[in-house]
């Protein structure tokens, strides 16, 4: 039957790298199929091969990886058959991908619309003509607005969401059969990502396209595919349809991916995350037997570390294949046990105040051949918010919305040019970094995003503490400084032999680990965590999270928590700040702003965020257009370029006013202005299905 | 006397460069042995290219180093048997053969050859190592605080590199210019700068620690006194350093024509490494500017920098070679390469061999350093 024949067949698939440390296997043992008009969902953490297999697909390895077992089958045909020419044919027509990098995969230099009529061009020999009037169809089925004005466009000039659209569109131009998709949405914003997501959901249905996708994100292969493999250390270990593997995992590892991240059910005190323990085994330091067994509560000597384990299917689940030798000896059923609960933190008295905040950047040219010419980017309009002892207050919005501004203008590293920031009773906002006393400096510290930038890669990582330490006037000598040093190490849950380790010689969790023991040497009264954790895995998230609330708990310190992630913050803050184009739109505990009313900002940006439970209904909310530019603000409320409220408001009073921040319950302010009738009249974005 | 055959002047030639080869087998032996310690050096060794660069320059390094062991002849003496001659003419007064014949005045290529490595191994090196200090210690604060100083430093240095290489050189170094104060005004102002990174250097990072910090900055003040009495008033107490007032000179012109490159290079990685996370957390725990500059931004541009040393140091192996062949500012009878490209260039048709000594020992080096870059290069690239 040619229905069932699958598009895309791999069979024990195995990819390795030849290095000068030898040969290095990035995928061993892979196999899965992909049917026509079906998403097939890759998932795994960073180094487990996902990407790689894609480009094995591709056969485009580079000079040091060959694919050195199994087949791949495209459409019934054996690839590695194929000759050059014939690969080359079905590259980009037959088979397209899609990667994470908007700007890497378009040519800065060319028009969009020469690179998309090139494809039909090239691979079907049409003329100009047609090839521009498929082009405009195209940039019209991938939603983009205007597609007359994008196809004259350079790249530059569009935003990252409209330049992945292009991209998917170009994948799309020459019909594919397959897609590959490698983490597509990643570059970008939550509510961007929400728009990409709903295009490629249609894709299978309106152009009948297979996709493999790929990303780390199991909330989104929820929501976009049919069936998901998951891969650990170079290995699929899980196999099946989406539902199967999200309510009846069979895989360690699976279940301990669900465990570790903060789906709706999860609470600090209550149910905290449970980390994956240890660390993803190096290539070449992969242990014999289950490839996770160092890591896994089920493991039993003399089973698990035996020979290479095979897939199979569990008992009474056909279709759903396993790398687990003890699969069928596992109660699945088994509740969660979080590893401590601890009493809900009572918060003290106000230690940050921020009022009227507003700061604006100069943009100038040239210092000294520079025109007259100077423009503004009001990166901080209106931000008022207040963070009392031991409180977590989380910061959200996209990029753009001045929230990374708002943590550098409380750092000293810029000062503000309008309002107030007090910490404790001291004004801190007009006082730069330079001229910061100690105690000051050494009261609000941060936490960086990302892990690989955050440590000097010149000092050792016991050096850069002892500096810190140094600066906050913590100790008297070196010795004592360095005790100290040790102790922190300990606090962070670190060898004291990291000492002396360069930075390059630790994993990314590690290294966000130092940075956190850095920011609370000086005992701090703030710490600031610019996304802390989302640069980082998903098991490791978890355990850096963890211990970032224990040290946070333990030393009552305010945190404000800066994400894009809802998900995140739910399970972590106290209260919540949603920020968009430099104001705060909405304020309130969690549960305020998670249930209704809601700004419709934060309305769509709860709808925007994939989670990885079957079990919870959303409301699809989204959003059209992109964050406008800071330097160039719409008038009256900044939301209303993208807002699907705005028709409420009678005779377009948001395109003229600024909204006034209303109370709407104990603490609960929204900036805008819709009725009260309307505001009630809203509807939660999240409910969990009965 | 018979002159010697092609056998013979090269078996000749290679043992008089035994004190080489020894060096070069002890320092590579070494090093091979050891190369998993020794960080980006120790890598150099698991790339050819890498490790032929490091074989030639290090072959010219102990060939400068001594020059009297290997050289035959005293390189200004003047024979009248070997004048003009062609490779392997016998020397009758000492019966030593000229291995590569001699000059227009009959003193011997080889010796001065090899002498001639002295010259350019000292001053190349020393000249690019303090257009360095020069450059970091200008192109740190441009690329860190940018602004007004940023432009003005920008323009300066722009300025100076649009002048053309030779007539700068054909304006500073001439022996007009060498009678007045300029070069050692010039050269009083860049060796100051060892001095001024040295101190900003210890004294950002240990001012908390007062005693480390005495230590350091009363070497720094020591070894920088002496080395200024010595190089820029000539009036070194032990005797030990001086410089002619001409090479004086040709010091200052390098350095000031190569430091503007230096300061951009140091500049625009500095712009690049500036915004990296690690440098907000410096300032985040109040350190001082000079304390980022020169310790969380200098040691992660050392990469590129290492490499643009090396290429420099060989460009200004070229420029010495030219200021020789143009007779600038150094005495007629050095035996320079580029003096004695100069030299021999009209006596070809007599003697074809007598310009290739000092050619191919000049273009040699050049290849070494280029090649050692690019080794250098490739291995910190890599993982």
């Amino acid at each position: 039957m040619a229905m069932t024949e699958p598009i895309l067949d791999i069979e024990n698939l195995s990819i390795s790298f030849f290095t000068r440390a030898g040969e290095i296997p990035a995928v061993m043992d892979f196999s899965c199929t992909v049917m026509p008009g079906e998403a097939m969902g890759l998932v795994g953490e960073s180094g487990c091969g996902k990407s790689t297999v894609a480009l094995g697909i591709m056969r485009d390895l580079g000079r040091n990886g060959r694919i050195v077992g199994g087949t791949i089958r495209f459409r019934g045909r054996d690839m590695s058959e194929m000759s050059e020419a014939e690969l080359r044919q079905i590259r980009g027509s037959a088979i397209s991908m899609v990667y994470q990098e908007p700007m890497a995969s378009l040519n800065p230099a060319m028009r969009v619309g020469q690179q998309l009529m090139e494809v039909p061009i090239i691979h079907e020999g049409i003329d100009v003509g047609s090839a521009r009037a498929r082009a405009l169809e195209m940039l019209e089925s991938v939603r983009l607005p205007d597609p007359q004005r994008v196809m004259d466009a350079y790249p530059h000039q569009l935003s990252g969401g409209q330049q992945q659209r292009i991209v998917i569109a170009m994948a799309l131009l020459s019909n594919p059969a397959l897609l590959l998709m490698d983490e597509p949405t990643t570059a970008l914003d939550v509510t961007v990502e929400a728009g990409i997501v709903e295009l490629v959901k249609d894709l299978g249905k309106s152009f009948g396209t297979s996709m493999l996708f790929i990303s780390h994100n199991l909330g989104l292969i929820l929501e976009t595919c049919d069936r998901i493999t998951v891969m650990y250390s170079g290995e699929a270990v899980e196999t099946g349809t989406v539902g199967d593997i999200f309510d009846d995992m069979r895989h360690p590892y699976t279940q301990g991916l669900f465990r570790s991240i903060p789906l709706p059910s999860a609470d600090k005190t209550a149910r905290p995350l449970i980390a994956i323990p240890g660390q993803l085994p190096l290539p070449h330091e992969r242990p014999p037997g289950c490839n996770f067994g160092p890591r896994c509560a089920h493991f039993e000597s003399g089973l698990c570390d035996q020979g290479k384990l095979p897939m199979r299917t569990p008992r009474g689940l056909d279709g759903h294949e396993t790398r687990c030798a003890r699969t069928d000896d596992i109660d699945w059923s088994a509740a969660l046990v979080g590893e401590h609960t601890g009493e809900p933190i009572a918060p003290g008295e106000t230690v940050l105040q921020v009022e009227k905040l507003k700061k604006y950047y100069r943009v100038a040219a040239n210092e000294i051949f520079g025109g007259t010419e100077t423009r503004s980017v009001k990166a901080n309009e209106d931000v008022s918010l207040e963070a009392r002892e031991a409180e977590t207050v989380a910061i959200v919005g996209e990029s753009g919305c001045g929230k990374s501004t708002l943590a550098r203008v409380l750092l000293g590293l810029e000062t503000l040019t309008d309002g107030k920031v007090l910490l404790g009773n001291r004004e801190i906002g007009t006082v730069e970094i330079g001229q910061r006393d100690t105690e000051t400096v050494s009261s609000i510290q941060m936490v960086f995003q990302n892990p690989f930038d955050t440590l000097n890669p010149s000092h050792t990582v016991g050096g850069q503490i002892v500096r810190s330490l140094e600066k906050f006037g913590v100790g008297t000598s070196q010795a004592e400084r360095r005790q100290v040093m040790l102790e922190l190490l300990d606090l962070v849950k670190l060898p004291r032999e990291f000492e002396r380790r360069m930075p390059r010689q630790l994993s990314g969790g590690q290294k966000q680990r130092i940075g956190i023991a850095r920011a609370f040497a000086g005992r701090p009264k703030l710490v600031v965590a610019d996304e802390p954790v989302s640069a980082l895995d998903v098991s490791v998230q978890a355990a850096v999270t963890e211990l970032l609330v224990d040290i946070q708990r333990s030393s009552r310190t305010t945190m404000l928590f800066i994400s894009h992630d809802l998900s995140i913050v739910r399970y972590l803050s106290d209260r919540i700040v949603v920020m968009y184009l430099g104001h705060v739109v909405e304020q309130g505990t969690t549960e305020q702003v998670f249930a209704p009313p809601y700004h419709p900002y934060t309305e769509a940006l709860l709808s925007a965020v994939p989670i990885a439970d079957t079990s919870v209904l959303k409301k699809r909310i989204v959003l059209e257009g992109d964050i406008p530019s800071a330097m160039n603000p719409p008038p009256g409320c900044p939301f209303q370029t993208r807002c699907p409220r705005k028709h409420l408001v009678a005779d377009g009073r948001c395109e003229r006013e600024m909204p006034p921040l209303r109370t709407v319950g104990d603490g609960h302010i929204i900036k805008c202005h819709l009725a009260d009738e309307h505001l009630e009249a809203m509807e939660p974005v999240i409910s969990l299905a009965s | 006397m018979e002159p010697l055959g092609f056998l013979d002047i090269w078996a000749g030639v290679i043992g008089r460069f035994w004190p080489v080869w020894l060096g070069l087998a002890l320092i590579m032996g070494s090093s091979a042995v050891f190369k998993r310690r020794l960080g980006l050096y120790g890598r150099l060794y698991d790339s050819n290219v890498g490790m032929i660069g490091l074989g030639i320059v290090l072959f010219w390094v102990l060939t400068a180093l001594f020059p009297e062991i290997i050289a035959t002849f005293d390189p200004i003496e003047q024979f009248a048997a070997i004048k003009r001659k062609p490779p392997g003419t016998i020397e009758t007064s000492t019966g030593i053969p000229a291995y590569f014949g001699g000059d227009n005045l009959g003193r011997d290529l080889f010796s001065r050859m090899v002498h001639g490595a002295q010259f350019v191994l000292t001053v190349a090196p020393a000249a690019t190592l303090v257009a360095y200090m020069v450059g970091i210690s200008l192109g740190l604060p441009a690329g860190y605080f940018g602004g007004a100083m940023d432009a003005v430093l920008t323009f300066i240095a722009n300025l100076v590199l649009a002048f053309p290489v030779i007539l700068l050189f054909y304006l500073l170094v001439t022996p007009g210019v060498r009678e007045t104060a300029i070069p050692n005004v010039m050269s009083g102002i860049f060796f100051a700068f060892p001095i001024f990174f040295f101190t900003v250097l210890f004294y950002s990072r240990y001012a908390t620690r007062p005693r480390v910090l005495a230590v350091q900055l009363a070497a720094t003040a020591a070894i920088g006194a002496w080395l200024y009495a010595g190089l820029v008033f000539d009036s070194d107490p032990f005797g030990l350093i001086r410089l002619e007032p001409n090479e004086l000179n040709i010091f200052a012109a390098v350095v000031f024509a190569s430091s503007p490159g230096v300061f951009r290079i140091v500049r625009g990685l500095t712009m690049d490494i500036k915004t990296r996370d690690y440098v907000a957390a410096a300032q985040t725990r109040g350190e001082r500017a000079w304390y980022i500059m020169l310790w969380e931004i200098l040691p992660n541009a050392r990469g590129p920098l290492i490499v643009d040393l090396c290429l420099r140091i060989g460009y200004t192996t070229i420029l010495l070679g030219t200021l020789g062949f143009f007779g600038l500012g150094l005495a007629p009878e050095s035996p320079d390469w580029g003096s004695m490209i100069n030299q021999t260039r009209g006596f070809i048709r007599i003697a074809p061999t007598i310009v290739l000594p000092q050619t191919i020992a000049l273009a040699m080096l050049v290849l070494g350093l280029n090649l050692l870059a690019d080794g250098l290069r490739e291995q910190s690239l890599r993982d």
